[in-house]
């Protein structure tokens, strides 16, 4: 007993404790909710065990999986795309020699709006009757209004240009970090060897960048339900859930239905794309950095 | 409580302002020391209340009123569904409406067993009725809303109108008695994309009670005694067709189907829809040069009759409850009382508001007739006579939300065509019976 409240356990009880309070404990209520039919407005519900029958539901729901894939699809778009437009925006301030400081500052404005002015604004561009969006492209001979919001694959693309617009910086911020992290030498000696800008990008910039690429992707991918504000502001999923995304179907399912219990079966198969997500990045991470110390 | 209260029940004749109503019964008392915890609908239409009301409370009690939340109603209904789920009701008064109240549980306290009959006497039965859920009365009526058409009159004084739509449809361009002439008079009136004949709310709950309300003016219903859905009939798909009709003619904005209830408003004031459904409160605004560009040119009907010979009248009413939890229940039913006064009543009139107090009706026709305010005074007239020939709620059951969550993106898939109107009711009738069948009703 001496030796264990001598040792490094009681040093670190203060951390699991709160640890424990604040992670553990709600995991763990919210696991053993989704194997009951709890009901927000009946509280009693909560101590009715059902086994698996909230996830058989779900497994042969067919709207769940259409969201679910949805999910991993509007994922898979508005990462890689705002790495594209984060590494392009990064690369060009990176170039640039005087007033690097304030548009830096600049910009990071978008990620000072939250997610519900956000969702807003770009409601209100993309509204097909007053909207910006219609308004300027009439001012170009398109008379009849482009349904932005109600068209599949027009809805799914205004929520994406949202959530790209809101958060490329993001990735701005963390590649600029890279890149004036990345030692000049190489880069002047490939110069002097005769390579052109391109050669130097994909030969030696973009592989000491990776590992900034992959810390960039595993926090956003984690961060990026954050979106959920952006749709439910914009279409709440519909109409005919055609921008359905897990985290609307979830929010709808626990919140206005208060069938809590169903929604954390649902929230429990979707922390699976988080897993596998973070999994593959964290995977690709230390490659790329196995990779880099050994060129 | 017996110590420092008394509850003084007083019967006074109430003056105030430019009115004088019947005589009503008072709930004052001294509550000096006494903090109400309350949380209530926020947003423009419903502040101006709270502004007036709690110091006149406090004034006369000695009270303090703690306002802990004001929020939209959908945001209001989550967090109170959170607060019972964490067993946190530590508030004393909420606002409420008859269409979410059944949800709620026994959380709120009984007002049969708090308020003096001569106080709920000064209210509409009717009303009193539809705020009451399993033989409790849990919340005390603010307003109701029922619906009724606006048109721009301009349009069917137009003696070119008159004579192309005689031409086209055999029958004379008048205000529309059906919705069936409604549909009719949108088409002919839409000249997409600036100008459109009508608009509908088209998700959430939203849409799915318009649809309810038309079903039942066909002559169908949405439930069985047993609350089995029996809205998959000629009735419904009539019902959802009429929607389905007015998108495929570009009768209606292309985004409709995002509307809620800011987005009709807002676009029947900007003048370019020539027929709108909408309730009362907006009456004002349309009628206000400053904020619309109808101002004076606006015509008001009952809503229209669907094909089974009844008109649509979907209503409830905003209301306040109290919790059973609440340690100050006299206060809080002071309070309630207050909050739903012929004062309050009288100041929420004024905007367009309807009451539900008959003397209210009674005052307020009365001040409009004196003003000279013809257009508020046909406003008033014509809803007091929907609230009372027309108006019918939705089921007073708890699973309405969840249901209309179900039905809502099936009506969206018919209207879009993504599904036929058969498979879309098929579809939604499916889940609302699994609903039904989990909530234990058969």
């Amino acid at each position: 007993m001496r030796k264990f409240l001598n040792g490094p356990w009681v040093l670190l009880m203060p951390t699991l404790i709160i640890l424990t309070c604040i992670v553990l404990l709600p995991l763990l209520l919210s696991l053993w909710t989704s194997f009951t039919p709890f009901k927000l407005t009946k509280p009693d519900t909560l101590y009715r065990f059902v086994g698996f029958r909230n996830y058989e539901r779900l497994i042969g729901d067919i709207d769940f999986w259409i969201a679910f894939g949805r999910t991993v699809l509007f994922l898979a778009i508005a990462l890689n795309l705002e790495l594209v437009f984060g590494l392009g925006i990064a690369l060009l301030i990176n170039k640039i020699t005087y007033g690097q400081r304030t548009l830096r500052t600049l910009m990071m404005f978008p990620m000072m709006f939250s997610p519900i002015l956000v969702g807003f604004q770009w409601k209100y561009i993309f509204n097909d009757n007053i909207g910006l969006m219609n308004n300027f492209l009439r001012e170009f001979g398109v008379i009849q209004p482009i349904p932005w919001l109600v068209d599949g694959i027009l809805a799914n693309v205004s929520i994406m240009a949202a959530e790209i617009w809101s958060s490329t910086s993001v990735f701005a911020i963390l590649l600029l970090a890279g890149l004036l992290g990345i030692p000049k030498d190489p880069i002047e000696a490939a110069k002097v060897d005769g390579c052109n800008s391109w050669q130097v990008f994909k030969n030696i910039t973009l592989p000491f960048l990776m590992p900034f690429v992959f810390i960039a992707m595993t926090i956003r991918s984690l961060d990026v339900a954050r979106a959920y504000d952006i749709v439910q502001m914009m279409t709440g999923g519909g109409p005919a859930k055609r921008t359905e995304l897990l985290w609307t179907l979830i929010s709808r399912t626990g919140y206005v239905d208060a069938k809590m219990g169903m929604a954390n079966a649902m929230s429990y198969i979707s922390i699976f794309l988080s897993i596998a997500f973070t999994f593959f990045f964290f995977y690709k991470l230390v490659e790329a950095r196995q990779r880099l110390s050994y060129e | 409580m017996m110590l420092r209260l008394f509850l003084s029940l007083i019967l006074a004749v109430s003056f105030f302002g430019s009115f004088s109503a019947k005589a009503e019964t008072e709930l004052w008392g001294d509550y000096s020391g006494v903090t109400l915890r309350v949380k209530l609908i926020g947003g423009g239409q419903y502040e101006g209340l709270y502004n007036e009301v709690i110091p006149w409370w406090e004034e006369n009690t000695g009270g303090k009123i703690e306002i802990v939340t004001q929020k939209n109603h959908f945001e209001l209904d989550k967090e109170i569904k959170k607060d019972i789920a964490s067993g946190n009701l530590d508030f004393c008064v909420a606002s409420n409406h008859t269409s979410f109240a059944s949800q709620y549980g026994n959380i709120y306290t009984d007002l049969n067993n708090i308020m003096p009959a001569s106080v709920l006497a000064d209210y509409t039965p009717l009303i009193l009725e539809h705020s009451t859920v399993d033989g409790r009365l849990v919340q005390m009526p603010r307003h109701s809303d029922v619906s009724n058409l606006y048109y721009q009159k301009s349009l069917y004084e137009d003696a070119d109108n008159k004579a192309n739509f005689k031409a086209k449809y055999g029958y004379d361009l008048t205000p529309p008695e059906t919705w069936d002439q409604v549909k009719d008079q949108a088409i002919f009136f839409s000249n997409p994309p600036d100008f459109y004949g009508t608009q509908y709310v088209g998700k959430e709950e939203a849409i799915a009670g318009r649809f309810y309300e038309l079903v039942i003016a066909n002559g169908g219903a949405l439930f069985d005694e047993d609350y089995r859905p029996i809205f998959n009939s000629p009735a419904g798909v009539e019902a959802l067709q009429w929607f389905i009709d007015l998108y495929n003619a570009k009768a209606v904005p292309d985004g409709v189907l995002n509307y809620l209830w800011d987005d009709t408003g807002l676009g029947f004031a900007s003048g370019t829809i020539a027929m709108n459904l909408d309730w009362a409160g907006w009456a004002g605004f349309f009628n206000d040069p400053e904020n619309s560009k109808v101002a004076g040119d606006i015509g008001l009907v009952r809503a229209p009759m669907g094909s089974g010979g009844l008109r649509t009248g979907w209503s409830g009413s905003h209301s306040f409850s109290m919790t059973e939890s609440c340690p100050d229940k006299e206060a809080a039913a002071s309070f309630l009382w207050a909050l739903t006064s012929n004062k309050a009543q009288m100041i929420e009139a004024r905007g367009g508001l309807s009451p539900t107090r008959p003397a209210i009706w009674d005052a307020i026709i009365a001040e409009k007739k004196a003003e000279g305010d013809e257009f508020m005074l046909m406003v008033f007239e014509t809803f007091k006579m929907s609230l009372a020939e027309d108006a019918f709620t939705p089921p007073l059951i708890p699973e309405w939300i969840e249901f209309t969550n179900v039905l809502y993106p099936e009506l969206q898939a018919a209207i879009l065509g993504d599904k036929s109107p058969e498979d879309a009711l098929a579809t939604a009738s499916k889940k609302a019976t699994e609903i039904m069948e989990d909530a234990g009703y058969f």
